[in-house]
């Protein structure tokens, strides 16, 4: 199923929609789910909220939504402060994780309820109506009961009763983590197209690092009530600031390893072997002989290189392939690093001589790519079912 | 089939004991029932001449059928704040319907003859409202329709309570946060959305409440005293007072005819008030 788009929803322009988040803490009698959170939303953002279950992002969009009130701080949109607004006094839509459709009502009621409630006058909510159902593809099932509909179609209810009443705001709570796989992809695709004509700045909440790099103009990532790091998807996959967020955010090959000294250059002992990394790898610590740290490469820049090859200018390894899969364009070589099991992906047909599976080899990687981190603290580490 | 499913002759011995109970059941309600068409021997319908001869008996039935109606109102009346209050105490739920069903730990003859306590022409209320100086002489709470409206919705709005609970807390979650999203006030959210969707509840209660009020024996018996009788005590007085068992019996059907009338007629009222409703 396509979406069309109906050219005249198309030329609204919402210059307003910006949220001001600013010092905002939420606690639950002596438990702080939300600690300080900075953050600004410019209008006609398509802005994901990321991280793990227990996280606070849906915590933050239930705020901005006005279900519950900050502890500290104050959330602002368009510049107005909106603590002890309430929710229906504030310009935002939202599509609830379990859609929260109104069963006694049909499509049409549940898209009109909006507009019934602001008094629109007959002969125009029908039009609007009509233009939202057919804005999310749902021409002609108007008439339709909720229980009638698949879950595909009552996504696309929630989306269109909300976006009738053209909110400067949509918040999305997880609103596609129910559906399967490839319906889920149709459904991105859609959202982002309706995103981009009808400018209203999105808020969208998820757990799911492809569904947000794949969607957003900005990612948040966030854990423990914290924002570890606002950005574009890209930028965020190419910088993590934190190891959190370079777990989170793509694959990641970890190497557990000591700093022996310190310096313009980092001396590094692994159980793989000994070597130096630019001072400039290490993120968010400076590092001091002696503290544990975890190097962080993406399998992209790990290269396999026969047993015997020469390599200048890179750092290398000895290593054993373990097993190798290719998926169609790109090959993936599992291999033991010491003791750590590692991912290298590359270009299928740049894999012009295959190792076999257990013969030594080299891995290599250029050591401005490594990233050096302090380990996860004990909490964070849960986050991923990883214990200490 | 399974083999895991087949009807075996020690298994369909585990039916047994139900068939017992079903076969009692069904034997002593068609004993009964047959005494009320055979008088001397013969098929009659003296008795139930008897009961549509009567005006008195009439009245019976009237009252019973409009104070029935009236106190299934009223408990749904008195129900409906007290579910909702419980379905929104999401912590204190459990201890509050306990609160709200504690009278049933007592027995129905006690809690009626508290009520007499309270109704009678010296009790509390009385005494109460004399004290005040609103009445001069005692208002008669009691040995009338109004005493038996009080007891049977008291002893009937934890039923009410539980049906209209049940229907809301099946409401999805994050409805009513989704209206208000949508704009709606409150109050609008409970109009539009809660009060529809509880509906199912009510119209159980009502039907439930109605049925058990018309069913009635022991609350008529004691608050209506021996003139303001319904058909349950009517039917007690014929079998333990007058020992006329196919005139109790020929009551009897007239009631469980009456209780079938009656729930046709509220299925059809709620089809219609549920209409759209899945």
């Amino acid at each position: 199923m396509t979406t069309t788009l109906n050219p005249s929803v198309s030329d609204v322009q919402n210059v307003t929609g910006s949220i001001d988040i600013a010092s905002v803490s939420k606690s639950y009698g002596d438990t702080e789910v939300l600690s300080n959170v900075n953050l600004s939303i410019p209008a006609g953002n398509f802005l994901t909220l990321l991280g793990p279950s227990g996280c606070g992002k849906t915590t933050l969009l239930r705020l901005i939504a006005g279900f519950i009130e900050p502890t500290k701080g104050k959330i602002a949109i368009d510049g107005r402060d909106m603590n002890g607004v309430p929710t229906q006094k504030r310009p935002i839509g939202m599509v609830f994780q379990n859609l929260a459709l109104f069963p006694h009502f049909s499509v049409a009621e549940n898209v009109a309820y909006g507009l019934k409630l602001r008094k629109t006058p007959a002969a125009e909510m029908q039009q609007r109506v009509d233009r939202f159902i057919d804005l999310v593809g749902l021409n002609g099932m108007g008439d339709r009961r909720i229980a009638q509909l698949s879950g595909g179609q009552k996504q696309r209810v929630a989306l269109a009763r909300s976006l009738v009443l053209e909110p400067s705001i949509l918040l999305l709570d997880e609103p596609l983590s129910a559906l399967d796989m490839q319906l889920r992809k149709q459904l991105q695709i859609a959202l982002k197209d309706i995103q981009q004509k009808l400018k209203t700045t999105f808020v969208f909440v998820t757990h799911d690092q492809e569904e947000a790099t794949m969607i957003s103009d900005t990612v948040v990532v966030m854990s423990n009530g914290h924002v570890q790091q606002v950005g574009a998807p890209q930028d965020i996959y190419a910088s993590p600031e934190t190891l959190f967020v370079s777990k989170f955010i793509g694959e990641l090959n970890e190497i557990p390893a000591r700093v022996t000294d310190t310096g313009p250059q980092l001396s590094i002992d692994t159980a793989a072997g000994q070597f130096t990394l630019p001072a400039s790898a290490a993120r968010g610590f400076a590092p001091r002989a002696g503290d544990a740290a975890v190097i962080c490469l993406r399998p992209e820049q790990l290269k396999v290189l026969p047993a015997g090859a020469n390599v200048t200018g890179q750092t290398t390894l000895n290593a054993t392939v373990i097993s190798r899969l290719v998926i169609g364009p790109l090959t993936r070589v599992s291999l033991r690093v010491g003791e750590t099991d590692m991912i290298a992906v590359m270009m299928t047909d740049a894999d012009t001589a295959p190792l076999p599976s257990g013969s030594a080899c080299k891995v290599s990687f250029n050591p401005d790519h490594a990233r050096l981190f302090a380990p996860l603290s004990d909490d964070m580490a849960s986050a991923f079912g990883e214990h200490a | 089939m399974n083999s895991g499913e087949r009807l075996t002759f020690s298994k369909s011995l585990m039916l047994l004991p139900m068939l017992i109970i079903l076969a009692m059941f069904f034997i002593s309600v068609f004993t009964l029932f047959s005494s009320a068409f055979v008088d001397r021997g013969g098929f009659s319908l003296k008795y139930f001449q008897q009961i549509i001869d009567r005006p008195d008996y009439h009245i019976v039935f009237y009252r019973t059928v409009l104070s029935s109606i009236t106190v299934a109102i009223l408990a749904v009346l008195f129900s409906y704040p007290i579910a909702l209050l419980l379905w929104r105490a999401n912590k204190w739920r459990n201890l509050l319907l306990i609160v709200v069903l504690v009278p049933w730990l007592v027995s129905l003859v006690v809690r009626t003859y508290g009520w007499i306590v309270l109704l009678g022409p010296k009790g509390f209320i009385n005494a109460f409202l004399g004290w005040l100086g609103v009445i001069d002489e005692p208002v008669k709470l009691m040995f009338n329709d109004t005493g038996i409206i009080i007891g049977l919705t008291h002893v009937l709005v934890p039923f009410a309570v539980i049906s209209i609970l049940s229907s809301l807390l099946s409401i999805e979650e994050n409805l009513e946060e989704a209206s208000r999203v949508l704009g709606a006030s409150g109050f609008q959210t409970f109009r539009n959305i809660v009060l529809p969707l509880s509906l199912p509840g009510v119209f159980t209660a009502l039907m439930v409440l109605y049925l058990a009020s018309v069913g009635a024996i022991v609350t008529p018996l004691l608050l209506g005293g021996i003139t303001e009788k319904f058909v349950g005590s009517q039917i007690y007085q014929e079998v333990m007072a007058t020992y006329n068992m196919s005139k109790a019996a020929a009551w009897s059907i007239c009631l469980l005819s009456l209780s079938f009338v009656s729930l046709v007629i509220i299925k059809m009222i709620e089809r219609r008030a549920l209409r759209g409703q899945e």
